[in-house]
């Protein structure tokens, strides 16, 4: 059933803890050199199908495959295809970054591969200190090191960008774009849907245990409407005037055209200014994640159980 | 395995606390030699020397520090989910960390049986002869070697205790606690569980009387007291070790992280 170019496959998977459902017949496929994006609201359950697939623990009921290989808690085989970060990284006090990432990594690595992912995540001025000296941030570059320091082929980062900085955000994306262009498969939840806009090919959003929505992020951003929002000398007259010649307007106290395959700006400078309106500033708006995202969850039926 | 057993000897060669406790060890049995050397009258030397100057009961306090910590540390520092995503089976990750603990525990006991003899001839060489009888059945150095073995054996069996708590408990406190509180209960009880051994007679397989076997190994007579034959101590404190150790697996391959 698994074609060849997906990478991970979860099938039906339910998890309780207790008498409380967490996850309910989540299903999603993730292709190989793909970004996806698993986003969702706080306790929706983004941590536990992470940990489900890294065989942390055990679930009621479903099936997931990495490259074709079953994974659950007594079956490991396919985890050595796989780095992770899950919610905080694990790290010993009394070891040095480097020691950290000797100790995980496979067996006769050389010290120039380690080396290159410490270089990458400009880890270098610190690595040979004990990691209870490390700042916040220092502690989640290690943990994304060590995730990566095997090479891994599918890569699942649980709110990577926790504690960076600016720089090492847009270095730890130009990471992360470039080792998916060589083939790397990345699931990545964040909150900071700004960050994860500039990285995602395709999206898996979930709320209160199921998937609400699974797409590319291309199809996401054709599917939310772009504006042209218009500043004139007298704003209620060229609403009129753009209603009447058949232009949808968006409900706003701006003037805020919405933009169609056939809305041209030209038209619409003629249309205003034949009727002495002045144009004085325009600007194309269109929906970013975020906004697309709040109206997804503000208007998915799923209950709480 | 052969790969986890060294990433858990890196790690525990690692904390500070390893090669400060091989020092603490030598100077405390230095220490008791030389209170020896000193005051003949209060510590008798060769009864000393057949306690390994002290040695084997700190080899004890600082093994259940060990073990609780091995198992514990994971799950504090929140690395247990690193250590447990690769390809390993979750059993092979656990039973690495017994044997590097197995290992740990007999290299201390070599350290100890080895010093001691050292400590033997720098400081009592003339004082006291080896081959001696000591109590009533054997030589001093029978004695010696009997008490570290079976302290040994009954170190295995609090350790697995200790190694158990920590997996239920994820915490090295209570596992501690727990294991040298047990320690030094037995002093404390044994006469009260003589007593109840005699009014009860299957009380005589309750795991602490397994804690006698050293003692009895010097002392054959003491089998009147725990009731039980040197055989059968030794016996049933494997049995409740594996018993522990076979609890420890199961609670511990069924964790969710
Ligand atoms: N060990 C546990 N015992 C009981 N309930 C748990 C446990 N771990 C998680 N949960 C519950 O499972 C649900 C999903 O948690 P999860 O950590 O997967 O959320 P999340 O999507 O990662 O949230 P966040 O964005 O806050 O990280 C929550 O309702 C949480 O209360
Ligand atoms: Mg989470």
């Amino acid at each position: 059933m698994a074609d060849t170019d997906t990478i991970l496959q979860v099938e039906h998977l339910n998890k309780s803890f207790g008498s409380k459902k967490v996850l309910q017949d989540v299903s999603f496929t993730v292709q190989r050199g793909h970004i996806v994006g698993l986003v969702g609201p706080n306790g929706a359950g983004k941590s536990t199908i992470m940990k489900a697939i890294l065989g942390l623990f055990n679930y009621s009921s479903g099936h997931i495959s990495i490259d074709g290989e079953a994974v659950s808690p007594t079956s490991h085989k396919a985890m050595d295809k796989v780095g992770a970060l899950i919610e905080y990284p694990g790290i010993y006090p009394f070891l040095t970054g480097y020691q950290h990432l000797k100790l995980f990594s496979k067996d006769g690595t050389p010290k120039a591969q380690i080396m290159d992912i410490v270089d990458k995540m400009k880890m270098g001025g610190y690595i040979n200190r004990k990691a209870k000296t490390y700042s916040l941030g220092m502690k989640q570059k290690l943990g994304i090191a060590l995730a990566l320091v095997n090479r891994p082929d599918l890569v699942i980062l649980d709110e990577p960008m926790n504690g960076l900085d600016p720089q090492a955000n847009k270095d730890l994306r130009t990471i992360i774009l470039d080792l998916a262009k060589q083939g790397t498969t990345f699931l990545i939840s964040s909150h900071i849907l700004s960050e994860l806009e500039k990285l995602v090919d395709d999206l898996v959003v979930i709320d209160k245990g199921q998937i609400v929505y699974q797409e590319s992020m291309a199809a996401l951003e054709n599917g939310s409407a772009k504006l042209l929002i218009l500043k004139t000398s007298n704003d209620s007259k060229a609403k009129d005037i753009l209603t009447q010649n058949g232009y949808e307007l968006s409900q706003s106290d701006q003037v805020a055209v919405v933009e169609k395959a056939d809305t041209k700006m030209p038209d619409i400078i003629k249309l205003l200014s034949a009727s002495d309106i002045d144009i004085d500033d325009v600007q194309h708006v269109h929906s970013d994640l975020e906004t697309s995202l709040l109206k997804l969850l503000q208007n998915d039926k799923v209950k709480e159980s | 395995m052969i790969t986890l057993i060294k990433e858990e000897s890196f790690k525990l060669l690692h904390k500070r606390s390893t090669p400060a406790i091989t020092i603490i060890l030598l100077v405390l049995m230095t220490a008791f030699g030389v209170l020896a050397k000193s005051y003949p009258k209060f510590y008798s030397p060769r009864t000393l020397f057949v306690q390994s100057f002290t040695g084997d009961s700190w080899v004890v306090l600082f093994m259940i520090a060990a073990c609780s910590s091995i198992i514990a540390m994971e799950f504090q520092y929140g690395t247990i989910k690193e250590v447990l995503y690769r390809k390993y089976y979750r059993g092979q990750i656990l039973v690495s960390k017994w044997l590097t603990m197995l290992i740990y525990s007999i290299y201390l006991f070599a350290l100890v049986f080895v010093y001691s003899l050292i400590l033997k001839f720098v400081l009592f060489n003339n004082t006291f002869d080896l081959g001696r009888k000591y109590g009533a059945e054997h030589s001093v150095f029978t004695s010696f070697s009997y008490t570290l073995i079976g302290d040994f054996v009954g170190l295995w069996l609090i350790l697995s205790l200790v190694l158990l708590l920590a997996n239920i408990f994820k915490s090295s406190a209570a596992a501690i606690s727990v294991g040298i509180i047990g320690y030094f209960a037995l002093g404390v009880i044994a006469g009260l569980m003589t007593l109840a051994i005699q009014k009860w007679n299957w009380l005589k397989w309750n795991p602490l009387n397994m804690m006698n076997l050293s003692g009895q190994m010097n002392t054959p007579s003491m089998s009147k007291v725990t009731m039980l034959s040197t055989p059968e101590l030794a016996w049933g404190s494997l049995a409740y070790t594996a018993i522990f150790l076979a609890i420890s697996y199961v609670v511990f391959k069924r964790r969710s992280v």
